[in-house]
């Protein structure tokens, strides 16, 4: 975000606060975007997991818990994905809830800081 | 329920520093900015450049923090799980686990039932705890880390606010100076 051009528009403390909120509010969306990149991804793991988990015939799974492989049986294993699955799912429902009231903040600033400075601001990604 | 168009928070609290970072002050007009500071143009420019700098500088210091915290967390979670895995066991025989001895190689052990893990303390230091009081000091040292956590963001956010007030000044003053040169252009340009 920077300014350009040698006008004169008066910049008051309120207009310094909804550029210095959408600052914020734009960190913390690519912040998001990060964290939802990576929710998705577990989940698409925990998928694969579970597809792999129905075609072996092993009775005793090798499952991740801290930094151990404990021998564990299929069907605890299965249940244990699966309340994995649900969590990340409800925390990827939060981050696009949160996404999305970013976004629609950070559109009502562009219109009022658009509106006041006009060309002599610039609010877009480069 | 929409997106508020009021002033983000009370103008009233000005906030003169946090935690040794020191606070842009906001300038309502450059002339007299320039003139309270009785400082020229480009020693103003070059001032407010250097203090950008040492933001900067904070800045990355943060950052670093941030990521270190947010790497112990997920750690300090993992330990809960085993914790509480172990202690759910409840059957007679043997937790039977693959660990790793060294990258790529791994080694099963038996792990008997027990009441008590051991912890590591740091420092080279390792207590054993009952399994009860051992889920109660990682859960303290979770929540630690994440008040921390919360403590540090917010600092960011303050540290981000003073960077933007500075770029802002900025661009204002140079603005302003660019404005004058026209201005005493055209007035020159009159007269001759």
């Amino acid at each position: 975000m920077q300014q350009a051009g040698g006008s004169e528009t008066e910049v008051t403390w309120e207009d310094q606060q909804y550029i210095n909120k959408f600052g914020r509010l734009n960190n913390r969306l690519h912040e998001l975007e990060d964290e939802i990149k990576i929710a998705k991804e577990a989940n698409e793991n925990f998928e694969d997991a579970s597809n792999e988990l129905i075609l072996t015939d092993e009775e005793v799974v090798r499952f991740l818990i801290g930094e151990v492989f404990c021998h564990v049986a299929k069907d605890e294993v299965e249940m244990r994905i699966e309340k994995m699955q649900q969590t990340t799912t409800k925390h990827l429902e939060k981050l696009d809830d949160e996404k999305e009231s970013i976004l629609a903040e950070m559109a009502e600033l562009k219109k009022i800081l658009y509106g006041k400075f006009k060309d002599s601001i610039n609010l877009e990604e480069d | 329920m929409g997106a508020s168009s009021s002033p983000p928070q009370s103008s009233s609290e000005v906030v003169a520093e946090r935690r040794g970072i020191p606070a842009a002050s906001f300038v309502k007009d450059v002339e007299a900015y320039l003139n309270q500071l009785g400082l020229d143009v480009n020693s103003t420019l070059a001032f407010l450049q250097e203090r950008l700098q040492q933001y900067k500088v904070v800045e990355m210091k943060l950052l670093a923090q941030q990521r270190d915290l947010q790497a112990k967390i997920p750690d300090i979670e993992k330990c809960l799980d085993v914790v509480a895995t172990l202690q759910a066991k409840d059957s007679d025989e043997a937790l039977l686990t693959d660990f790793e001895v060294s990258e790529g190689i791994y080694a099963r052990a038996r792990i008997e039932n027990s009441n008590s893990v051991c912890l590591w303390l740091g420092a080279n230091v390792m207590l054993e705890y009952s399994s009860e009081e051992a889920t109660t000091l990682l859960q303290n040292n979770l929540e630690n880390a994440k008040a921390s956590l919360e403590v540090l963001v917010a600092d960011l956010q303050f540290l981000r606010d003073q960077v933007t007030i500075t770029q802002v000044t900025i661009a204002r003053v140079y603005n302003w100076d660019v404005h004058q040169r026209r201005v005493k252009q055209a007035s020159s340009s009159q007269d001759s």
